[in-house]
């Protein structure tokens, strides 16, 4: 019971993390149809921003996360609309758009480790005073992560359900053709989901380092493996289901770990992703689209 | 000199290796449109399934310091054979991945996946692979007659890998230049498409996977055996990547290309960084590798996204000066209106009909056909008649349910409810490629050309019974089925003749103008001998005295045998060629007679003709 219990607190702090992870992975998703293999490599590109401004500039490490998180948005905002955007006007596969993903994946993460080089990092601040629940275990910076999660992802729900432009969102990302016809400017909309999305990229990736602790230019690789998981699981391009896939993959996998070997502790979000693509690609809830 | 030559022997194997890998892989995706994301597991499993084969038990060899499975000890060339075997294997469970009609991306990521779980597996399961330590002192082949490190050696095992990658080129060149890599093709360009037209996509994948799968693992032998080692931390996801820029850069779709993208990208990239002096910083070579590979996929498919070296267009024809790209003409100037000679067309020998309609029985019906899609009845309790040698109409307004029908009918959409019937038996679930190759074709109302065959590929790969068609067909080589293939481009010459498109022969479909598109379309799906022909909008787009012309030779056909259901909202073509017309609205049949008829009806006048 006490394993179930603190390997539970561990999976509440990862699916927090995941859960901005994949939101924003989904958005993309939805509004450009673009599955952005790349999202790993941007996420740890702001991670590291946010490193050398608390490190190297004295920055607070919390204000300095507005560096990683503004990183994240404008990185990810380029990558569209310089690379994405003109791809997809030239009507090529989605197959094709994956493969310039993992191209602009390999020149991020190999970017990054020829300029920080191949040593680990860690963040100078203190986790903080352990503190105990029901026997789970938080420092106070897991008790500020899962907290940063719940605020953002309810600013998420309150954007995409209770503004114009969240509102426009979903249309865009139902059928952009549609939209468009019906005045909705399609092109603004994908700019400022790119941005948002970006913006919880960095948020998630500056988070994910400062929870792993130690952490180098390639630590988010295998990230992918989890957030693909995630999102398939709730639907691709659904940011709801992408919140409750995250929070059962990352409770799954902890959980899994702290009862088998911890090595393996990706292998259930293999397993559940793999069985999504077979039995239902468009997610538990996910409706199958017309041809 | 010994250390130059030592160097080149190595190059050598190493080139081998890589290409052998490219061929493959640029079979699987060039040619047969699959995105093998994993493909480097396929190489690394022949490889270890090569070295755990030619070691001995890991018990009693070289002091048991490293656990692997197997360790029978088998002379060369069985642990090659066994590396084949095992990459063939492992093709089979990713099937169920690429065998349904699952997207592109997805299928890719899927096997992407795949590749890194399996790796991370490998890195921590000591029993099987020995962890991330992996394997060393893999013995070569001959060792205990021969000396692996003197150059001769050296040299003979580099040949024997070149002929072996010769030998890749070869095979996959029987099956990819052969009516089956025609199909292939057809597969990669519109898979749903080719389905309809009755190729068996799951098996088509299958083959290939296997296939590229055993040609990975054979050179993953080649390689182990060289090197003598293997370790889970030299096949990471990543280098099945590197493989992909190479056929990005060498070319998909072209063997040549496969060999050149293997020489520039994997060894070149492997090779000239050998050369460079050791840095401060020992990551920086390496990452700055990755970057290049990285950019080298971005900037390639922008500016030369087929490739040095391209694919080629195979020219049909026979008749190589002829073969002008189609200038995409705009639909006014369109040269449709000179119509070749369609009234004189026999398509009764052309297609083989032998029959005459003498009886009008039932061949194609529905009992009560749903389909919703997200909650929505689009088709709701359509019970339909067909009747054999008859031209039936679907008319009714947009969203009325007729293309759903009709997809349901041919089996590209499953219905949520109801039976269909074909020829007295139920084949509501019998898949699209089978009830093809029963006798139902359908056409699309979306373009569904494969674009990059030419129009004459198009029309000969719809020929059904073809010999060559098939893995083992192709296999058995241009003697076994080459006679054939040249009767039917000869049968397909005559119908794009008929058709006035004769000068489009060699261009590729997916160039043509809207109106020849529908044409080749037709064209494509009569030369399928179809017993039921089920047309979407067949006529959007042609010309009205073409479309007529077409009408005329339908009424024909029908007369000899063939059953043609027919969507189109062309009504002055109802009023002409069909007998009987079914009228759907909001979903259900609203009523069917003669056009006569039907104008005589309030609701149907209400729902329809006027609106």
């Amino acid at each position: 019971m006490s394993v179930f219990l603190s390997s539970l607190g561990f999976g509440l702090i990862t699916a927090a993390v995941l859960a901005l992870a994949t939101v924003g992975f989904t958005m993309q998703f939805a509004v450009t149809n673009v599955l952005n293999l790349a999202y790993g490599s941007v996420m740890i590109n702001s991670a590291f921003v946010t490193y050398f401004l608390n490190v190297h500039t004295r920055l607070n490490a919390w204000v300095a996360l507005g560096g990683g998180v503004a990183t994240g948005a404008i990185v990810s905002y380029l990558i569209n609309r310089f690379i994405f955007t003109p791809f997809q006007r030239r009507n090529l596969p989605p197959i094709t758009i994956v493969m310039v993903a993992l191209g602009v994946d390999l020149c991020g993460t190999f970017g990054l480790q020829a300029i920080v080089g191949g040593s680990y990092f860690s963040f100078r601040q203190s986790p903080g005073r352990l503190w105990h629940f029901w026997g789970m275990y938080f420092s106070t910076l897991q008790l500020t992560i899962i907290g940063i999660a719940v605020v953002v992802l309810a600013l998420v729900h309150w954007l995409l359900k209770y503004t114009r432009l969240g509102k426009a969102m979903r249309a865009t990302s139902a059928n952009m053709n549609l939209a468009r016809n019906s005045g909705v400017r399609t092109q603004m909309v994908i700019s400022t989901t790119w941005i948002i999305s970006g913006a919880l990229c960095g948020l998630a990736g500056t988070v994910f380092a400062m929870d792993t602790g130690v952490f180098d230019a390639t630590s988010a690789q295998l990230y992918i493996v989890l957030l693909l998981a995630a999102m398939f699981l709730g639907g691709p391009g659904e940011p709801y289901g992408a919140m409750l896939g995250a929070v059962t993959i990352g409770v799954a996998t902890e959980v899994s770990a702290g009862f088998i070997n911890p090595q393996y502790k990706e292998v259930i979000a293999f397993v559940v992703l793999i069985g999504m693509l077979m039995f239902r690609p468009y997610g538990i809830f996910g409706k199958e689209k017309t041809l | 000199m010994n250390a130059i030559l030592f160097y080149l022997a190595t190059v050598i194997v190493y080139g081998s290796v890589d290409a052998m890998a490219c061929l493959a892989l640029n079979v699987e995706f060039g040619f047969a449109g699959l995105s093998n994301f994993g493909f480097i597991i396929f190489q690394a499993v022949g490889a270890y399934v090569a070295a755990a084969l030619s070691m001995g038990p890991w018990q009693t060899s070289n002091g048991g310091f490293q656990q692997y499975v197997f360790g029978w000890h088998l002379p060369f060339p069985f642990p090659w054979i066994g590396a084949a075997l095992a990459g063939g294997l492992l093709a089979l469970p990713f099937v169920f991945l690429v065998g349904k009609r699952l997207r592109g991306d997805f299928a890719a990521v899927g096997l992407l996946v795949s590749a890194v779980l399996l790796n991370q597996l490998v890195n921590n399961y000591v029993p099987l692979f020995n962890g991330a330590a992996g394997i060393s002192i893999v013995p070569a082949p001959f060792q205990g007659f021969f000396n692996p490190q003197g150059l001769a050696y050296q040299f003979v095992y580099g040949a024997l890998a070149v002929v072996l990658s010769i030998a890749v080129y070869f095979i996959l060149r029987r099956i990819t230049e052969s009516p089956y890599g025609r199909s292939l093709r057809a597969m990669r360009d519109n898979d749903v498409v080719a389905d309809a037209l009755g190729k068996n996509i799951r098996v088509q994948r299958t083959s290939i996977m296997v296939l590229g799968g055993m040609i990975a693992g054979l050179s993953g032998a080649i390689l182990v055996g060289f090197i003598n080692l293997w370790a889970p931390g030299a096949w990471g996801y990543a280098e099945t990547i590197v493989l992909f820029a190479a056929i990005i850069v060498g070319g998909a779709g072209n063997h040549k290309g496969a060999v050149l993208g293997a020489i520039l990208v994997p060894l070149g990239f492997e090779e000239i960084t050998r050369f460079i002096p050791p840095l401060s910083n020992p990551s920086l070579i390496p990452a700055l590798q990755w970057v290049a590979i990285g950019l080298l996929i971005i900037l390639f498919l922008w500016f030369r996204p087929n490739g040095i070296l391209p694919e080629r267009r195979r020219i049909l024809s026979g008749e190589t000066s002829r073969s002008p790209d189609p200038v995409v003409a705009d639909e006014a100037s369109e040269p449709l209106i000179n119509l070749g000679k369609i009234d004189q067309m026999d398509f009764r020998s052309l297609l083989r009909l032998e029959g005459t309609a003498t009886q009008h029985d039932v061949v194609l019906s529905t009992n009560k056909l749903s389909r919703a899609f997200h909650g929505v009845t689009v088709v709701s309790d359509v019970s339909i008649e067909i009747q054999r040698g008859r031209l039936t109409g679907l008319i009714g307004p947009n969203g009325a349910g007729k293309s759903t029908t009709l997809a349901m009918l041919a089996g590209t959409l499953a219905p949520t409810g109801g039976t269909i019937f074909y020829e007295g038996r139920d084949v509501t679930s019998m898949p699209s490629h089978e009830r093809a190759r029963a006798g139902i074709i359908r056409t699309f109302q979306l373009a569904s050309e494969f674009k990059k065959l030419t129009v004459l590929e198009n029309l000969v790969c719809a020929i059904p019974h073809q010999s060559g068609d098939s893995f083992r067909g192709a296999s058995r080589g241009k003697r076994y089925w080459g006679r054939e293939d040249h009767e039917n481009i000869e049968r397909a010459k005559e119908m794009l003749d008929g058709f006035g498109l004769s000068q489009y022969a060699d261009s590729y479909a997916g160039g043509l103008s809207g109106g020849q598109r529908r044409l080749v379309e037709i064209m494509r799906a009569l030369l399928a001998e179809p017993k039921v022909l089920l047309l979407d909008e067949p006529m959007a787009g042609v010309h009205p005295n073409l479309a007529h012309k077409i009408g005329d030779q339908l009424t024909r056909l029908v007369d000899s045998g063939m059953t043609i259901a027919m969507v189109e909202h062309e009504l002055a073509i109802m009023d002409a060629f069909c007998d009987p017309v079914i009228v759907l609205a909001e979903g259900r049949v609203l009523a069917q007679g003669t056009m006569a008829e039907l104008r005589a009806k309030e609701e149907v006048v209400e729902a329809y003709l006027v609106g």
